[in-house]
């Protein structure tokens, strides 16, 4: 009985896997085929780089990469500047009203960010930053979900290791920087991975807040390649969607050791 | 007479209202070691951590070589502290923890890599220089510990149960370590321990402390030979001092206890003896054994025997003593030099 809910668990595992896979392993095929070999599933069919040819030249991808990585590093910098402050803040610090505070930044998980699109519109054209990479990024960086995880690491530091940094003589920013931050940098790992790949993925605020190609991420350039206005060829599309995940995809088979083991050391402290 | 080195007036802390310590009075001459000693709860951590700055008085004065430190922050009081839990620097190692307090004060390199190497040969701990503390044995952390609080050469050095994590061999041999480091460096050391074998054996001078208050100051034989309170005598020694009510040993006048030591007593031929008790449990230490003694009106009576004993429980036990080695105690349980003579 316990062997064949075993079966069961482990052919599901595997069902839910492919499915999960199966567009990405479509769009590695159609990416090095000619769209009919692709489409006819025509396994004997040349492989061909034609297709990353074609969507290379059809927009400028650099650019795009370029803005993407300065958006998520621009993001996530911001993110640690104001999450481990206001995580540290909400860990050690007394002051007056600190837990209604804190609950009034946990409601914010409650809110999805694109009910607020509107309103951050506004905001960001209002200090200026309508279409700047700064501009794409700002809403993002006080992250709830970022100073949550940052309390949470800095909470499980041990009391005398604060008090034995007070009595060598360190200041508040000392403390932080010599011994809170060094000793979450799983947190800050984990945290990194996920903000990482939310915001390389982000699609609908970028498409909003971006008006130029000198400012738009890969997301919303590929989305425009892929518009059906300009044609479309699944083959090259799919080129350009590879050459848009590859980074992180490259990136994540390769630490993926690191990652899983940031995230079990960040969740069992 | 000299300022003495620290020095600590009426001192209270509450917390919530509820008792923290209260009426701390203490003056500590430089070079002594003072070992902080009492009962789990009765106040000798907080006293630590208000001389170090690390909690503030609501109450009093506190000074240090001289200066008002009452709410000086603990870097501006030049004291070093040891912890229970070492609080050793996980993600640094042995060397970066010793230099911690060095480099955020800014000390020149040159200085720093020679202090530490000081630091290090005295406490045995060259050659570890690059391990983090997680592959460190609990004696060695230990020892990083003492490192890190001996390295910047500060007068005052705290240390808060600093041997309660360490096995009982290991703890011995410490001890005697910290005592030579002690004398040798010429520190002051305020140290909390709830073992009264580390008090007695290594301070100069021992403060008993219960439920907040202090009840006795003193040289670690005063404490043992002129206990300040019954509190005091039923806390120091081991085993400690048998109380015994005056009613059950009358002759002495104002006299509510009457305390005697273990080794004060011994058996008597039947029909000799001042106390006929009966033997209630025996207790084999090697070279003694301490025979528990029951009688009405008595708690913790105890004679050591030399040797092996095996006396069953419930034999009759005659015991005597002499009058000098008697403690009197009056009704609220303070020491009396003299009973007043008659009944």
């Amino acid at each position: 009985m316990s062997s064949l809910s075993r079966y069961i668990e482990t052919a599901g595992a595997l069902l839910l896997a492919v499915i999960w896979i199966s567009p990405l392993v479509f769009a590695f095929w159609a990416a090095f085929h000619s769209t009919s070999d692709a489409v006819n599933f025509n396994l004997t069919s040349a492989w061909t780089l034609d297709n990353f040819r074609t969507a290379w030249d059809g927009a400028p991808w650099l650019r795009y990469f370029l803005n993407t990585f300065i958006l998520v590093t621009v993001i996530l910098i911001g993110q640690f500047f104001v999450t481990t402050l206001a995580g540290f803040a909400f860990a050690k610090v007394q002051f007056p009203g600190r837990d209604v505070v804190f609950i009034l930044v946990l409601m914010q998980l409650f809110i999805l960010p694109e009910v607020l699109i509107v309103e951050n519109y506004a905001m960001v054209s209002r200090l200026g930053l309508f279409d700047s990479i700064l501009g794409v990024g700002m809403p993002y960086m006080a992250s709830a979900f970022g100073i949550f995880l940052m309390r949470q690491a800095f909470k499980g530091v041990p009391i005398e290791l604060h008090e034995a940094a007070r009595v060598e003589g360190c200041g508040w920013f000392g403390i932080l920087w010599r011994v809170y931050v060094p000793l979450a940098r799983p947190t800050y790992l984990a945290y990194a991975l996920v903000s990482v790949s939310t915001h390389w993925n982000n699609f609908l605020w970028p498409l909003i807040v971006t008006n130029s190609p000198d400012t738009r991420p890969l997301t919303v350039g590929l989305s425009i390649f892929g518009a059906p206005e300009n044609g479309v060829d699944i083959s090259v599309i799919s080129a350009a969607t590879m050459m848009s995940v590859a980074p992180l995809l490259i990136a994540f088979l390769v630490f993926q050791r690191q990652f899983v083991q940031a995230f079990l050391r960040a969740g069992i402290k | 007479m000299t300022q003495p080195f620290v020095h600590v007036e009426d001192v209270a802390k509450r917390w919530n209202g509820q008792l923290g310590v209260e009426n701390i009075s203490l003056s500590i001459p430089e070079g002594a070691f003072v070992a902080l000693l009492g009962p789990s709860g009765c106040g000798k951590s907080t006293t630590l951590r208000l001389l170090s700055g690390l909690e503030l008085p609501d109450e009093g004065r506190i000074s240090i070589d001289g200066r008002d430190v009452t709410l000086a922050a603990p870097s501006e009081r030049n004291l070093s502290m040891v912890f229970q839990s070492y609080a050793l620097f996980p993600h640094l190692s042995v060397a970066e923890n010793v230099m911690f307090g060095l480099k955020v004060r800014k000390t020149p390199k040159a200085e720093r890599q020679k202090k530490l190497h000081r630091a290090l040969e005295i406490t045995g701990l060259l050659g570890y220089e690059n391990r983090k503390p997680g592959e460190l044995s609990g004696g060695q952390r230990q020892r990083v510990a003492l490192a890190r609080a001996i390295v910047a050469n500060q007068p005052l050095c705290l240390m808060d149960e600093p041997l309660s994590n360490l096995d009982a061999k290991l703890r011995a041999s410490v001890r005697k370590d910290i005592k030579k480091l002690q004398s040798d460096l010429g520190m002051t050391v305020v140290y909390v321990t709830h073992d009264q074998t580390e008090a007695m054996s290594m301070a100069d001078m021992v403060v008993l402390m219960k439920d907040g208050h202090i009840q006795q100051v003193g040289a670690p034989e005063d404490l043992y030979y002129k206990p300040a309170n019954t509190f005091v005598a039923e806390f120091v020694g081991a085993p400690p001092m048998a109380l015994i009510d005056s009613a059950a040993l009358p002759g002495f006048g104002g006299v509510e206890k009457i305390g005697l030591r273990a080794e004060n007593i011994h058996v008597a031929e039947t029909g000799q003896g001042r106390l006929s008790c009966q033997v209630s449990e025996c207790e084999f230490l090697g070279s003694e054994t301490f025979v528990g003694l029951s009688h009405p009106g008595t708690t913790g009576l105890t004679v050591s025997m030399p040797g092996l004993r095996n006396i069953p429980a419930g034999q009759q036990m005659e015991i005597g003593f002499s009058d000098a080695d008697l403690h009197f105690f009056d009704a609220n349980g303070q020491r009396l030099n003299q009973p007043q003579p008659g009944a």
